[in-house]
């Protein structure tokens, strides 16, 4: 999903906030709902007993009456928020009712003696009523203040009062739309705020972003400096100028490169292009001329392996170069390479010994392997003192087959044999008196013995003797 | 004119040193950085043709060596290196020119003659002296509109006495400046080939150019 980091956190808050105030509005609307109720029917009830205590039958006349005060109370005449009562007896004759409800009847609640009764709310005149139901033995009138026990009532009376509950709606509403309102509220101001925290909080984003902007090839050395970032993004800056460090690095060798291959090619070009243009300064006799077209021809020689040493590499970067695996025997293979610089060996009287045991196989890409080969033969040939000598065992080492290489009167340093494998390192950084050595040999080398699964070392040994180790998995 | 040419790369040092040779300079050669650094510094050269990268001493660390001995011999780089920085870094160290690799020939001659004028305060590439003419970009001479034929050896000295017109030369920077070491050493050779050149250049109805100051040397000029 590619949804924005600022809507992402701004949905969440709404989706948030709107739950957690459905919740907590309506926890808040039951709690005040059912105390106004609760109050509401209390205050009914308390009218309801004050009523049913001002009732009183006169076992002498067998009369029921009801003081005239209480029936005088002002909530029984108040027109616009009416309270209604009615009396029955036992038998459901109507005995009294109050003036407000006309001819109209209230529905007479059922229940036990003494108990109020709250009744289910309901409408009378299109008023909406709470009402409480009681039913009571009514006290007798005229021993009021005799001390004997009074003889009781056997009358059952039943009272029930109704109360005009339209106010007590109209708060539900109000309270209803009042947290509607309150919660829209704090809705949109807490999307306000987070808005403009989400904004300023995604500005060193931003100021990061402006930065990166700025790079290219030719900057690399920069680094995002975006200051007072908050610490989530600090990982991230750090990482960023980490990956600037490696890429840095990385065109810097490159670069480097690129400035060793000119370097390299530019020389034999002018060794050439000055041996033609001084042959050609006046008429010469024809061994002259011989004798600089043959130096032309060795220049070439080497330009050109050394430009194929550079298509292998650049090949093998590119992951384009294909291998054929098939059983190699390595004593031929190495027989082979050495043809091609015997004759130089021979003119600079060192010897080569092939003591490999003739079954050492290995599966493993005939033509690399002779690449790989090659070039440390002639490395070893150039690098060997006068009259010294080169050789060749081999070890089988668990799944793999390790080739030594090694020669006499190697000149380097612990420090310096650790270089050997770089591209266009050479001992003295320019190249060695014996002749153009272009410093990519043994970087092919240790290129090619990777991509073919193996690996290669090189290490020196006591009394100038260098040796490189080629290990080469068995089984491809 | 006397040359050293410091170049590891063979086939470069050997054609330049020929090229250089025909071109009737005296030339020494060298492929190391420490020998070329004593060479440079145990003889007069008159334009010092220097490589960059060297086995035992590197280009620029001579450079600063010739320089910080004093010397104000003309050096000129020769180098694969062809990035600002190493331009400018060469030049900084006191080199007098540059030329990248690779180069023409007939450049690296033109330049080297450049930087012999200018070491001879002589801007024109072709110089007079009284009726005697020398171009020294082609290498010929006349007198009063005849051309004269020099050998090698012959111009060499020559166009040394000409680029010092009127100074008076001793024998040894004669020797120095002509000669290198492949040179047959003969202490008298200077002579000879002074008498040599008389014979080619001086004609007996007209004054002398080349005078013999006793005990001192040898003066090209109009004024005994």
């Amino acid at each position: 999903m590619t949804r924005s980091l600022r809507s992402r956190f701004l949905t969440g808050t709404i989706v948030g906030m709107i739950l957690l105030l459905t919740v907590f509005s309506l926890i808040i609307y039951i709690v005040i709902r059912s105390t106004l109720i609760k109050q509401f029917d209390r205050s009914l009830a308390s009218i309801t007993q004050v009523l049913a205590a001002s009732i009183e039958h006169d076992l002498d006349d067998n009369k029921i009456e009801l003081e005239f005060e209480v029936q005088q109370m002002p909530e029984f005449h108040n027109v616009e928020h009416p309270t209604y009562y009615q009396l029955w007896t036992d038998d459901s004759d109507v005995l009294a009712r109050s003036p407000l409800l006309g001819t109209n009847d209230l529905v007479r609640p059922e229940g036990s003696p003494n108990k109020l009764v709250f009744m289910q709310p309901f409408e009378k005149n299109g008023i909406p009523l709470r009402a409480v139901g009681l039913t009571f033995v009514p006290r007798n009138a005229d021993n009021e203040e005799a001390d004997a026990p009074l003889p009781t009532s056997e009358q059952f009376l039943t009272l029930m009062v109704a109360r005009d509950a339209s106010d007590l709606l109209g708060q539900f509403t109000f309270l209803r739309w009042l947290l509607l309102i309150a919660s829209a509220a704090v809705i949109i101001l807490s999307l306000l705020i987070a808005a403009i925290i989400v904004r300023k909080g995604l500005n060193p984003l931003n100021a990061i972003a402006t930065e990166i902007a700025t790079i290219t090839e030719d900057n690399l050395t920069m680094r995002i400096t975006a200051e007072h970032v908050p610490e989530e993004i600090i990982p991230i800056k750090n990482r960023l100028n980490e990956l600037m460090s490696r890429l840095e690095a990385s065109f810097n060798r490159e670069r480097q490169f690129n400035a060793d291959v000119a370097h390299e090619l530019r020389t034999p070009l002018a060794g050439i292009r000055s041996t033609i243009e001084v042959a050609l300064t006046r008429t010469r006799e024809s061994a002259e001329y011989q004798q600089a077209m043959s130096e032309c021809l060795e220049i070439t020689k080497t330009m050109q392996s050394m430009v194929s040493n550079l298509l292998i590499l650049a090949g093998l970067d590119a992951q384009q170069t294909s291998f054929d695996t098939e059983p190699v025997k390595i004593v031929e293979v190495i027989d082979s390479c050495w043809n091609s610089f015997s004759e130089k060996a021979r003119k600079r009287d060192v010897t080569f010994d092939n003591r490999l045991d003739p079954d050492t196989t290995c599966e493993t890409d005939r033509q690399n392997l002779s690449i790989i080969l090659s070039n440390i033969l002639e490395n070893a040939v150039v690098y060997t003192d006068k009259g010294g000598n080169i050789w060749a065992t081999a070890s089988r080492k668990d799944d793999a087959v390790e080739i030594s290489i090694s020669n006499t009167g190697c000149q380097l340093t612990t420090d310096q044999v650790a270089h050997v494998f770089d591209c266009f390192w050479q001992a003295d950084s320019a190249r060695s008196s014996a002749g153009i050595h272009s410093g990519l040999g043994l970087a092919l080398v240790r290129k090619l013995t990777v991509a073919l699964g193996g690996h290669v070392a090189a290490e020196l040994q006591s009394e100038g003797i260098f040796t490189i180790r080629l290990n080469l998995p068995i089984k491809s | 004119m006397r040359l050293l040419v410091i170049e590891d790369y063979p086939p470069l040092q050997q054609s330049l040193t020929k090229g250089l040779r025909e071109a009737d300079f005296a030339v020494d050669s060298t492929r190391d950085g420490k020998e070329g650094l004593w060479y440079a510094t145990s003889n007069e050269y008159d334009v010092i043709i220097l490589d960059l990268m060297l086995p035992g001493m590197n280009g620029l660390d001579i450079l600063k060596k010739i320089r910080a001995k004093g010397l104000k011999t003309h050096v000129l780089i020769l180098t694969a290196k062809d990035t600002v920085e190493d331009r400018v870094a060469g030049l900084n160290f006191g080199a007098d020119d540059y030329l990248i690799k690779p180069f023409a020939f007939e450049e690296l001659l033109a330049r080297v003659r450049a930087l012999l004028r200018r070491k001879y305060r002589e801007k024109n590439p072709s110089i007079r002296i009284k009726d005697l003419r020398i171009d020294f970009a082609a290498q010929r001479l006349w007198r009063g509109g005849e051309e004269i034929q020099l050998t090698a050896r012959e111009y060499a000295l020559l166009e040394y006495l000409a680029m010092r017109a009127g100074e008076t030369i001793s024998r040894a920077d004669i020797w120095e400046h002509v000669y290198d070491f492949n040179s047959s050493a003969s202490s008298n050779v200077v002579d000879v080939y002074i008498g040599y050149l008389r014979k080619k250049i001086e004609r007996p109805n007209k004054p002398a150019l080349i005078h013999t100051v006793r005990g001192r040397g040898y003066r090209l000029g109009a004024q005994p």
